[in-house]
């Protein structure tokens, strides 16, 4: 760890070295924190971007600084929150804006907003409505999506033929994703050689397909209205877990144990399993490096087709000076325009939050070419805010923990999601005490 | 020593007096002073400030004083008492095994020739790897399915395991990458310890007609005692203070299975952004490693004296 913080640390200096040596006086000069959190060589395209910017704004310099995952952006964050530094932009993680705003430690862009003659809803209008909830907090525009994803079910169209199965037609439902997997599983004695179905479960991404299974299953998995309330404890939680369980343990088309989003990944592409449940995030990974043909479908739902977004917005600390800040807005705004929106967007595989950026002829022309991406955007229709609490991520875990028990056979569903709902509620309780629960004084 | 380290300022105060115009001893004190002044600030300050967190929790009304409840907390939550435990097993699981491995590549290799110096050389490249760099090649090795372990087992017809995801194997195969790690570094203390045993000592032994086995029992092992110590405080040391791996490869999952006491620390810190239950945990593990350090330099002390007064 202390690794890290020195990589941070010097990552720190070297770009704020590189910015004093190139500016001239009148510049502003200001941080961009960015995380890389899939697959792929966006770390480069960053940097092409900020470069871009760069030269068509001459009175700014902005300068990018990796901060690696989306965990580490916000310690990060908060580091140099704490440190007086702050960033002039940092693109968060969407479901870390709740505990940033509960803890003070962003700013609303209301006055910006409304400095370039907009109310609020007129602004927020040019993104598509399911990436609002995670973006406005007790209406007040906290955060700009900059970038955003699905879950996704991703399958291999050679395995689905030679299962027999029509690729044209991917399952829709549970019932249809178990018979699938069944056939596309294949063994040798007692080894498995291919698996059926496979879905990261590992800290932040298995939280993330397991809301996909909740909201599918009909839940909702947290308050979106409130930061201190989640509902682990309900049957919509206890189906989609035992679903997933039951995959493993009883079906026998899932491997069992906590799965990493790489090892997925990984064992997809060399056709060690017949269908995968990913970001949508990984689809210029998935392209670039399959030797097969494979196809997207919508993520097979229980009750309803549901699923929540994922991807980051940006955001901007407080504690910055009026220059800055404003140097700041300048850059959040020109990276979440229709233009650059559907850049990255093509770059990376996330699709653009900017509803604009898909009337532009580029994109038009690159989604009649890439047909998976198109898919994306349309689950984007049956999408939800992401779940976001008071310490979100210690929540998360909460849950987490629980799951991959369960897939790893040491406890049955429904004392599992018991168990959490009793850690969620124990982390959430100096919130709730603070709010909720603090009810006027009798007498 | 942590006893001494407490003694030494009693002492110098009441000395500052009758030394305030010695030079020599003036020009001392300007010479430490800037090792002093960076001590201070990056040691005994944060030092300091953890004892002080410890007991404060930090709430929107600013820090108030909780006495020990930080304590109480953390001892009252299962990741704690998890963490503490597998902190237990790793420290026994790569100490005892990464000691020994040392002891027999030492042994092995103390002769100096081309072919054992190439040997050597190849025992002591994983040191010479970052263990964050490790653990990322490792994350390849141990990847299920498709990782270099399983696809060699494949090639057995053996199914492998979810190295990484299975909690009740996840904290071993981490244990193999820290032996795999360490054991080349703890060799080249023995190797150094083998050059200072006399070599008459083994003429007379066996002369004397002792076995191999013997040798080493009654010749080798008593000179070695006082590396061996050395190298059990180095290797306990790093058991505590070394998280890299976890933060690579499972960040103390699944389940918290692989959750060692500083990666807690961490995730206290930064997870729950709660520093007063994450200094807490600092205090506690900082007390174990001191008393620790302290029991092992002491039987150090007490065994290099035995030695000693046995020359």
């Amino acid at each position: 760890m202390r690794q890290f913080l020195l990589k941070g640390a010097m990552a720190t200096l070297l770009a704020a070295a590189l910015a004093t040596g190139a500016a001239a006086q009148t510049k502003t000069e200001i941080e961009l924190f960015f995380p890389v959190p899939v697959d792929g060589k966006l770390a480069r395209d960053m940097t092409t971007m900020i470069k871009e910017f760069n030269e068509k704004h001459p009175d700014i310099v902005a300068t990018p600084v990796y901060t690696g995952s989306y965990d580490e952006t916000l310690i990060k964050t908060r580091a140099a929150i704490k440190a007086g530094k702050p960033p002039a932009a940092v693109i968060m993680s969407a479901n870390f804006l709740t505990d940033l705003v509960i803890e003070g430690e962003i700013a609303a862009f209301d006055d910006l907003i409304q400095a370039s003659g907009k109310t609020n809803d007129q602004f927020m209008a040019q993104f598509f409505p399911a990436l609002h909830a995670n973006a406005i907090v007790d209406r007040k525009v906290y955060g700009v999506p900059f970038h955003n994803s699905t879950p996704l079910l991703y399958y291999n169209v050679d395995h689905f033929r030679e299962a027999g199965l029509d690729p044209d037609n991917p399952p829709k439902n549970w019932q249809e994703l178990i018979a699938a997997a069944k056939k596309l599983t294949k063994r040798e004695g007692d080894r498995v050689t291919r698996w059926g179905i496979m879905a990261p479960s590992n800290y932040d991404y298995g939280g993330w397909i397991l809301q996909a299974l909740v909201m599918s299953n009909g839940g909702r998995w947290f308050n979106e209205e409130y930061g201190g309330e989640v509902y682990y404890d309900t049957p919509s939680m206890l189906g989609a877990m035992t679903f997933w369980s039951d995959l493993v343990h009883k079906h026998k088309v899932h491997p069992a144990g906590e799965q990493k989003g790489p090892g997925v990944s990984t064992s997809f592409l060399s056709g060690q399993s017949a269908m995968m449940l990913l970001s949508t995030g990984s689809l210029t990974h998935i392209r670039d490096n399959a030797k097969f043909p494979y196809k997207v479908a919508f993520v097979p739902m229980n009750v309803r087709n549901a699923v929540p977004i994922g991807g980051a917005s940006l955001v901007q600390p407080k504690g910055l000076d009026e220059a800055k800040r404003k140097a700041g807005w300048t850059l959040i705004t020109w990276m979440t325009a229709p233009e650059k929106s559907g850049w990255w967007s093509r770059a990376t595989g996330y699709f653009a939050p900017n509803k604009g950026a898909y009337e532009l002829a580029e994109m038009k022309e690159f989604l009649a070419k890439n047909p998976d991406a198109r898919i994306a955007i349309e689950q984007l229709a049956y999408a939800k805010p992401w779940f976001a609490t008071y310490k979100t991520v210690a929540v998360r875990k909460a849950i987490e923990d629980e799951l991959q028990a369960v897939l790893s056979g040491k406890k049955q569903p429904k004392e599992a999601v018991a168990a959490a709902q009793k850690a969620a509620d124990e982390i959430l309780r100096p919130y709730v005490e603070q709010t909720a629960l603090k009810l006027p004084a009798t007498n | 020593m942590a006893e001494i380290a407490l003694a030494e300022p009693a002492v110098q105060s009441k000395r500052v007096a009758a030394l305030r115009l010695d030079r020599r001893h003036l020009l001392g004190l300007v010479l430490l002073g800037p090792s002093l002044v960076f001590l201070a600030a990056f040691t005994y300050w944060p030092v300091v400030q953890v004892l002080w967190q410890s007991v404060h929790a930090e709430s929107r009304a600013g820090n108030v004083y909780v006495g020990l409840s930080n304590f109480a907390a953390i001892f009252g939550d299962a990741a704690f008492r998890r963490a503490l435990s597998n902190n237990a097993i790793y420290a026994v699981g790569t100490v005892v095994p990464s000691l020994v491995l040392a002891l027999g590549f030492a042994l092995s290799l103390a002769r100096s020739n081309a072919l054992n110096v190439v040997l050597r050389s190849i025992l002591f490249l994983p040191v010479l790897v970052p263990l964050v760099a490790a653990a990322s090649i490792f994350l390849f090795i141990f990847l299920p399915g498709v990782g270099l372990l399983d696809y060699y087992l494949a090639r057995l017809g053996i199914q492998g395991a979810n190295w990484l995801g299975d909690p009740d194997i996840a904290l071993y195969s981490i244990m193999a990458l820290t032996v795999w790690k360490n054991a080349g570094y703890y060799m080249l203390f023995f190797l150094a310890g083998l050059q200072a045993i006399p070599p008459e000592s083994y003429e007379a032994a066996t002369l004397d007609g002792a076995s191999p086995w013997q040798r080493l029992r009654y010749v080798t092992l008593p000179y070695l005692r006082p590396t061996i110590a050395f190298v059990l405080v180095i290797a306990l040391l790093n058991v505590v203070t070394q998280v890299d791996h976890i933060f690579v490869l499972t960040k103390g999952g699944p389940s918290d299975s692989t959750n060692l006491l500083l990666f807690y620390i961490y995730q206290q810190a930064v997870e729950h952004y709660d520093a007063g239950k994450a200094a807490a945990a600092t205090v506690v593990s900082l007390s174990f490693l001191l008393a620790l350090s302290a029991f092992s330099l002491r039987r150090m002390d007490a065994g290099a004296d035995m030695e000693g007064g046995r020359a």
